[in-house]
């Protein structure tokens, strides 16, 4: 038998068709996938063997005396919710939270919100705050939808490509290719990136700018944009607000004045300007090297600037693309996975939320909720007593890590839901085996919110359940939640709560999926937003300053980390880790470091070297490369044995508050 | 187990080898995986292993109650051809010259080959003991490229020692080690005079399946676990990957 | 072909290429009627070489015939043999075990090049089929003769007249020779490397390829296919020969119609065109056949 479903890796959503072992376990690309057109990178073809890894989690287990003990379904559901409900009792529902995960499925991820809602606390959030959070508040800001504006179809019509923070061919590699094979007909190709990534090897211009100073550089290519009267003067009149204000603070940013911030020539800043604007249509891909900042989504709604200047939204080839790290960002942010919004991105404290009261018939909460990072820190001070973690690993894959720690230890209840037995789930209190997506049905929403069906290939091991129906007995049981007998059921409530899916339904997002909005008045989904007007009517520029980054290099501190992921890796290793070739091409953690740096401090190849920042230190192996520039070094987060995350800082960016995993000043001991 | 030196040790089990001198096993720690290894001993014998601790694999095997072991694979050294015969060995290189002694001697022709063995250091020498042993009956030679304290045999890069042998022109040179020292090798034995037609190399390559049939270790047409590891130089010559 | 379908899975699991969601694809099958003869989506090697299995573990392999599979795919299966076939006992026991019934192409296929490897006809083949009209002509090997004897038997003729018409409407490439104009520093493997993205894409779609990976997952030790484009693949304690993407690129090619033409006078390749389709970067191993190498 075989079966059409989405690929459990980045947010490309490239659509597979999978054989079940009784007709040999065969991985195909979906030939007539708009997404993907039948290819697949090697995650997709290598990379689904965690599916059998001998680990799997296949009971539920509850800690007693320090050690895991394997109990009943019945046993751990009662246990996690008796134990919820009595710290509920006792210090209110705002004493728990929820960790969501964007590798779950929309209909889970509706699921745990409504859970934390209704039992009375906007205390949920998930990754997406540690990944594209900015782009969420940034787009909703300038343009009114948080979410990529093109579809990746479209690309094929850009004449130029701008790629800023995104080493496209390793993170979101089918996208890559686009650009690659664009590339290779004579497509412009502008790579904004302080690495030199495969995209920078073959691009027009590479721009290999000063980590942190993205406002700087995209100021100063709008500067150029400006003086030469390069902008889309009718689109800015017709399509958008608030050019005059934007206009004043641009003028600040002369190329000339922006290179000793960015250490950009001018003449690249020029040229980049006039194939931006000149070469159109231009898409704008960007990603984590935007986002992960503490001007994270200053950054992103500098990009939103530039494409409205340049006239580059609501056409085919042009666009705004934030690349999802992981496969259901879209669609975690979409069902409101997020302590600041409702489904359907209605902000906790608008009038709005009204309708779901209606919808779920319980009074909700109307204050925002804890974000990620701070769930941990009311932990650690107290005043948060049980976390419910779902598909997540937090003690690798967030900032500041002893912070993490700390807060977990000073938990009542930690519970996580997991399919393995990750460096989080052994911390746990309670932890409940889970379904992968290849063992379940369900809906994933990609990075061009194209909403795709999820459909179950292999039976899961032992007793895993799929999260929905874990989360259907848990909210039964704490939230009073009515059973839902598919998740069909729940997707079909999904489609009242949510409006730009109210028209989805399982029938017709099959086989190849649909892009919201999708409603009655665009019953087949939408491919180009924004083609004619704006959710909020004009387009917004936003005069955007530049300010340096949190953290600066000193004379003790005096190289810049960034920190990111590998084409083989994904999120904190424990899927691809457990794939064969995948883990083999990437065994162990290292850090990237420039020959010139290596001579300067005597290091050697695959010699360990010690990391250390202001806020800890790791052990790790160093990979000579002329990837990176003299003066910065990169370091993969996969690896729990040695989690880059304990280097990293709590600075977050005040709007969306996101974590500045991208600038750490630190320096390499030997 | 006996400890060699830093990072290398010898394993010794109750199995007789019915390997020849130049093949291998490969050796397996449950759950972690695989690796190739050369026979240490001779055929006959008590299967003993040398093994450098480099990958995840071997660094275990020491530490392991079980090992699974298969084998044993590929070719092994074309001695019972020829007359005379010369080993060149450099480092960890040195344990399939070993088994190929301890099977000549065996079979009474110990006088027919001559041993010369390059180390970095006086300390990075393996059978400490039994090099003591053979360099009264045998002829061992060996050099160091560095010296540490006490040292008092020779200095120099293994292929020098090519110079002062005495089996002549016409023995056959068995070679190998890490692919600088055999290619230096090669070059020196050219010089020297000996014939391509009689050396002869062992490489080292990925090897997984053992049987030529996984593809890890195709060097132009051949597969060196099964058509190798042990190949006459002017078979490979020509391959441009040869030395790595 | 009802009645021998009827026959043969008495004895045998059947499967064949069938369409699903536009695909077609290999699967169970009732009927000889469910079984597309359109092209299939992929060369069906799972049914000889699975891509993931406990190699510990043997088991008594089932007799199962697949029906539809392509003449360019069977050929590679035949070419794989001569490595493979008796050395590897999971490879062995299912080749034994499996009938390949393969369909000729009426008509040439997009962008396939079966003809310069001396297809569609295959010499070697367990039951081939070509369909004329309402009818299918066949050849059958003896080895399962019995389920034909109720029909025509073929002396070949009409299948050789066939294959000059079809060899007229897709010319064969000038492959004799490739292993001799090719070059080790062509300029071809690095601007391979620039576009590819180590997908393995042309690996797994390769009729032909066979390489895999062993390793350990708890107490059962597994086999995977391999692709020679990632540089694991060779990268070892003793180093890497192939540390470079376009050394990789090289490599596969150099396999393909330099090594195996040396070890086993055959070029590794049947001309199926599926790696050319299955890469995202638009690499055409034809190009490696058509360079010009001697005018770099």
């Amino acid at each position: 038998m075989s079966v059409l479903t989405v690929c459990p890796y980045c947010g490309t959503g490239c659509q597979l068709i999978v054989n079940d072992p009784g007709t040999g376990e065969r991985v195909i690309g979906y030939s007539k996938s708009p997404v993907n057109h039948g290819k697949l990178c090697i995650k997709g073809y290598s990379g689904l063997s965690y599916n059998f890894s001998r680990e799997r989690l296949k009971h539920p287990l509850i800690k007693k005396n320090g050690e895991f003990l394997r109990v009943s379904w019945e046993e751990a559901l009662n246990a996690t919710s008796t134990r919820l409900l009595e710290i509920i009792r006792k210090f209110g529902p705002d004493s728990v939270a929820f960790q969501s995960s964007a590798k779950c499925t929309n209909e889970e991820n509706y699921l745990m919100q409504k859970i934390a809602r209704m039992i009375g606390t906007n205390n949920i959030d998930h990754c997406a705050r540690s990944c594209h959070s900015p782009t969420a508040t940034g787009l909703i800001t300038t343009l009114g939808a948080g979410a990529a504006t093109g579809s990746i179809k479209s690309l094929e019509e850009s004449k130029t490509y701008f790629v800023i923070g995104s080493n496209t061919t390793e993170q979101h590699p089918i996208i890559g290719t686009a650009v690659v094979s664009g590339r290779k007909n004579g497509k412009n190709l502008v790579v904004a990136d302080p690495r030199k990534v495969q995209l920078a090897e073959i691009a027009s211009i590479h721009l290999q700018f000063n980590p942190g100073t993205d406002v700087a550089l995209l100021n100063s290519i709008m500067f150029v944009i400006l003086e030469e009267h390069l902008e889309d003067v009718e689109f800015i009149k017709g399509r958008t607000q608030g050019f005059a204000e934007f206009k004043k603070e641009i003028e600040k940013y002369a190329p000339e004045i922006t290179e000793g911030i960015t250490g950009v020539k001018p003449d690249a800043i020029r040229e980049t300007a006039r194939l931006i604007a000149k070469g159109k249509p231009t898409s704008i891909l960007y990603a984590m090297g935007i986002t992960q900042h503490i001007h994270g989504t200053e950054n992103v709604m500098s990009i939103s600037n530039l494409a409205l200047l340049t006239g580059n939204v609501g056409v085919r080839g042009a666009g705004i693309f934030p690349l999802r790290g992981q496969n259901n960002v879209q669609g975690s942010s979409d069902m409101g996975a997020l302590s600041e919004w409702y489904p359907g991105y209605v902000p906790v404290d608008s009038p709005k939320v009204g309708y779901l009261e209606d919808l779920w018939k319980r009074v909700l909460p109307r204050k925002k909720g804890l974000s990620l990072s701070e769930m941990f820190d009311a932990a650690a001070d107290g005043s948060l007593k049980a976390i419910y973690v779902m598909g997540e690993n937090p003690l690798v894959t967030e900032a500041a890590i002893s912070d993490v720690e700390r807060g977990v230890d000073n938990l009542d209840l930690f519970i996580v839901q997991d399919i393995f037995m990750t460096l989080t789930a052994g911390m746990a209190d309670i932890v409940l085996p889970a379904s992968t997506s290849l063992e379940k049905e369900g809906t994933f929403t990609n990075t061009e919110r194209r909403i795709q069906k999820v459909n179950k290939v292999y039976e899961s091991p032992g007793e895993a359940r799929p999260d929905w129906w874990i989360l259907n007995e848990v909210g039964r049981r704490v939230a009073g939640m009515s059973n839902y007998g598919s998740p069909e059921e729940i997707f079909e409530e999904i489609g009242r709560s949510v409006p730009s899916y109210s028209g989805a339904t399982y029938d017709n997002i099959y086989p190849i999926g649909k892009q919201w909005p999708i409603n009655s008045d665009y019953p087949n989904g939408t491919e180009i937003l924004h083609a004619k007007s704006f959710p909020i009517g004009r387009g917004k520029f936003v005069p955007v300053r530049y300010g340096p980054a949190a953290e600066t290099v000193s004379e003790e501190y005096n190289l810049i980390m960034t920190t990111g992921r590998n084409y083989f890796h994904y999120h904190s290793g424990t899927m691809s880790r457990r794939a064969d070739l995948l883990s083999r091409e990437s065994p162990e953690p290292y850090v990237e470091i420039s020959a010139e740096d290596a001579r300067l401090l005597g290091i050697k190849n695959s010699q360990t070297v010690t990391i250390e920042s202001r806020h800890g230190s790791i052990e790790t192996k160093a990979r000579i490369t002329d990837k990176v520039p003299k003066g910065v070094v990169f370091v993969p987060f996969h690896y729990d044995e040695s989690r880059v995350n304990r280097l990293v800082g709590k600075a977050l960016d005040p709007l969306s508050k996101i974590p500045e995993f991208k600038v750490v000043a630190v320096r390499l001991l030997v | 187990m006996v400890v060699e030196t830093r990072d290398v040790y010898t394993i010794r089990l109750s199995a007789i080898n019915e390997g020849r001198s130049g093949q291998f096993y490969m050796i397996s720690v449950p759950g972690v995986g695989e690796a190739p290894i050369s026979v240490a001993s001779g055929f006959g014998r008590k299967i003993e292993f040398t093994i450098r601790d480099i990958g995840s694999v071997t660094a275990r095997i020491r530490h392991s109650e079980t090992v699974g072991i298969r084998g044993p694979y590929g070719n092994g050294w074309p001695w019972t051809d020829y007359d005379k015969i010369i080993a060149v060995a450099g480092g960890i290189g040195f344990p399939p010259v070993r088994s190929l002694l301890e099977e000549m001697v065996d079979l009474g022709r110990g006088k027919d080959l001559e041993v010369l063995y390059g180390a970095r250091s006086p300390s990075d020498l393996v059978y400490k003991k039994m090099l003591e042993d053979w360099g009264n009956t045998l002829d061992v030679h060996i050099t160091v490229d560095r010296v540490d304290s006490g040292w008092k045999g020779k200095v120099g890069f293994v292929p020098s020692l090519l110079e002062d042998t005495h089996l002549g022109k016409e023995a056959a040179v068995f070679i190998i080690g890490p692919p600088l020292m055999m290619m230096n090798t090669v070059k020196e034995a050219l010089r020297l005079g000996f014939s391509e037609d009689r050396m002869y190399l062992s490489l080292e390559r990925r090897m997984e399946c053992g049987i030529g049939v996984c593809g890890h270790c195709n060097v132009g047409e051949f597969y060196v676990c099964e058509d190798g590891p042990i190949f006459p130089y002017s078979k490979v010559k020509e391959s441009p990957e040869l030395f790595l | 072909m009802s009645e021998a379908f009827i026959a043969i899975s008495k004895d045998f699991e059947m499967f064949g290429s069938v369409e699903r969601e536009g695909e077609i694809i290999f699967d169970r099958v009732g009927e000889f009627d469910e079984i597309s003869e359109g092209r299939s989506r992929y060369a069906p090697k799972e049914f000889l070489m699975q891509r993931n299995e406990n190699v510990l573990l043997l088991k008594q392999q089932e007799k199962k015939a697949v029906f539809g599979v392509m003449s360019c795919d069977l050929k590679g299966f035949y070419l794989m043999d001569k490595q493979v076939l008796g050395k590897d006992p999971f490879y062995t026991e299912r080749r034994k075990n499996t009938l390949f019934a393969n369909f000729v192409c009426n008509e040439p296929c997009e962008g396939g090049f079966c003809t310069s490897f001396g297809g569609p006809v295959l010499e070697e083949y367990d039951v081939q089929a070509l369909r004329s009209g309402e009818k299918y002509h066949l050849l059958v090997s003896e080895k399962y003769d019995k389920y034909f004897r109720n029909y025509e038997r073929e002396d070949g003729a009409f299948f050789s007249k066939f294959k000059l018409e079809f060899g007229s409407k897709m010319e064969a490439l000038q492959v004799d020779g490739v292993e001799n104009r090719i070059t080790w520093n062509s300029g071809l493997w690095k601007e391979f490397a620039s576009r590819c993205i180590s997908c393995g894409a042309c690996n797994f779609s390769c009729p032909t390829c066979y390489c895999f990976d062993l390793y350990d997952d708890g107490d059962e030790r597994k086999r995977e296919w391999d692709s020679c484009i990632l540089s694991g693949f060779t990268s070892s304690s003793a180093g890497n020969n192939r540390k470079d993407l376009d050394e990789r690129l090289r490599q596969r090619f150099y396999h393909k119609f330099v090594y195996f033409k040396k070890s086993k006078d055959e070029y590794l390749c049947t001309g199926c065109n599926r790696c050319v389709e299955d890469c995202p970067v638009g690499i055409d191993i034809k190009e490696v056949i058509n360079h010009n190498y001697s005018g770099e």
